[in-house]
């Protein structure tokens, strides 16, 4: 997986590409980091692009929330598709994270 | 045919009942002149009509026996046919109340309920999987962390002992200086010796710390593999097998609905037949009426019939014994051709060659010559 962060106005989206696995883990720690030090109150992660997710991943994405919960920052999951869509769906995240089509 | 016309009365030179006093007799009893062809014609189909009654009257009864025996049979069978379509419906009926739910542990639960709590299970379970992948992925971080705490726990060891190291030539170089200001070091050299000591209490120290430290390190290194592993295991597809398992389940209540439809279809169905069937043993009572009908033809026959015979006889009193009867050869081959069911003709025959001959008096005629093939009634007399 990589990623690039572009801070727009209002928000700063960051488009996730190829796989989220278990093996990122260290990548998706910094940019956690990234995000909670930008100034951007809403958070938006772009999974449009995003092919795969583990189970590992998912668990990612959840304490990616709750840090920014902790910065008192809004959090957004936009344009999954596929299996992480289906993913998304099936462990009801949406009760958790706002998810944006 | 039967023309009284007397024109060649005279041709046969035959009187037929000359009473003496034409005068004395009433008015219908006139004498009339009759050919003796014309007489015998008459008695031939007296006798063949009288026969023909005989038998029309016989078959009348045996078709109207025939029916009654057949409807009453048809009727029994339709009796039958209703309360086996009665008894599928029930059936019916009982596989209808049972489709739409299950038994467990003795206890009937409607299908849609139990699908609705295995839906709940696996909702829990895919919960369960994604709160379990977070706390593996905290823990993999908070590991990560303690590593390289420990790492630099470690590195902080190494510079107690640099630092020791230090503090060991300078008490070694302190020593030195005192033994070299003689007396007036003296007690610099205790002090020295004092730090010295100090020294090697603190390496001591440090390497004891050193090998607790190794065995945490190990011991989080190895509990940081382990966690690796188990956050490492994808337990994405578990969590799709929901979509699959929620697709069959709402299938199976789609189709146990479609199957509760079609069954209460049949069942009304069946009901339906049952009370169609009523219907028809209903009708059947039409048999009652025609042996009525065909009872009050046969009585009119049987008049019709004796009426002849007196008549016959009356006339066959009168008339010369020179005069017999003529067989009316075309009227017979008309009747004949009418009588194409063999047995019924057999029996037409008989009773024309047969009635009042010696095989009649031996009971030949009460034979039923429909009686089957092996009674002979499959020879063709004609």
């Amino acid at each position: 997986m990589d990623y690039g962060i572009e801070v727009r106005d209002q928000e700063a989206v960051i488009r996730l590409r190829g796989r989220l696995t278990f093996n990122d883990h260290a990548k998706l720690r910094i940019l956690i980091g990234e995000m909670g030090q930008n100034k951007l109150k809403r958070q938006v992660l772009d999974l449009s692009s995003l092919e795969f997710v583990d189970s590992a991943g998912i668990g990612m994405l959840l304490i990616a929330r709750e840090e920014m919960d902790r910065a008192a920052k809004q959090f957004v999951l936009r344009g999954a598709t596929g299996q992480v869509k289906r993913v998304l769906t099936v462990a009801q995240i949406a009760k958790i994270v706002p998810i944006e089509d | 045919m039967f023309n009284p016309a007397a024109h060649d009365a005279v041709q046969t030179g035959l009187a037929i009942a000359a009473p003496q006093d034409v005068s004395a007799m009433p008015d219908g009893a006139a004498k009339v002149a009759v050919t003796a062809e014309l007489l015998s014609t008459w008695l031939g189909f007296a006798d063949v009509q009288r026969r023909t009654l005989d038998v029309v009257q016989g078959e009348l009864t045996r078709t109207s026996e025939h029916v009654e025996t057949s409807t009453l049979d048809l009727s029994e069978r339709f009796r039958e046919l209703a309360q086996k379509a009665l008894e599928q419906s029930e059936r019916v009926a009982q596989i209808v109340a049972m489709a739409g739910s299950v038994d467990l542990d003795g206890e009937r639960v409607p299908l849609d309920t139990l699908v609705v709590g295995m839906q709940d299970v696996i909702t829990d379970m895919v919960t369960n999987i994604v709160t379990l992948s977070r706390h593996a992925m905290s823990m993999v971080y908070l590991l990560d962390d303690v590593q390289k705490d420990v790492a630099e726990l470690e590195k902080s060891i190494g510079d107690i002992d640099g630092i020791n190291r230090q503090t060991n030539f300078l008490a070694l170089n302190a020593t030195i200086e005192a033994s070299r200001a003689g007396e007036a070091g003296r007690t610099f050299a205790v002090v020295a010796q004092e730090v010295r000591h100090l020294s090697r209490s603190t390496g001591e120290l440090a390497e004891r710390m050193r090998s607790k430290v190794t065995a945490v390190v190990k011991g989080v290194r190895n509990g940081h593999d382990i966690l690796r592993q188990i956050a490492n295991t994808d337990m994405s597809p578990q969590m799709l097998a929901k979509e699959r398992v929620d697709k069959t389940m709402d299938s199976l209540v789609a189709q146990t609905t479609h199957f509760q439809a079609v069954l209460e279809t049949a069942a009304s169905v069946s009901s339906d037949m049952s009370s169609t069937i009523a219907h028809v043993i209903t009708g059947m009572q039409f048999q009652d009426l025609t042996k009525q009908r065909i009872e009050a033809i046969n009585d009119s026959l049987a008049i019709m019939s004796a009426g002849l015979g007196e008549l016959e006889t009356q006339i066959r009193a009168q008339v010369p014994a020179g005069i017999g009867t003529r067989e009316p050869q075309e009227w017979l081959n008309q009747l004949m051709g009418r009588f194409t069911l063999s047995e019924m003709r057999e029996r037409f025959v008989r009773r024309l060659l047969l009635e009042g001959t010696a095989l009649d008096e031996n009971g030949v005629l009460d034979l039923d010559a429909a009686g089957g093939g092996s009674a002979g009634g499959d020879i063709e007399l004609f």
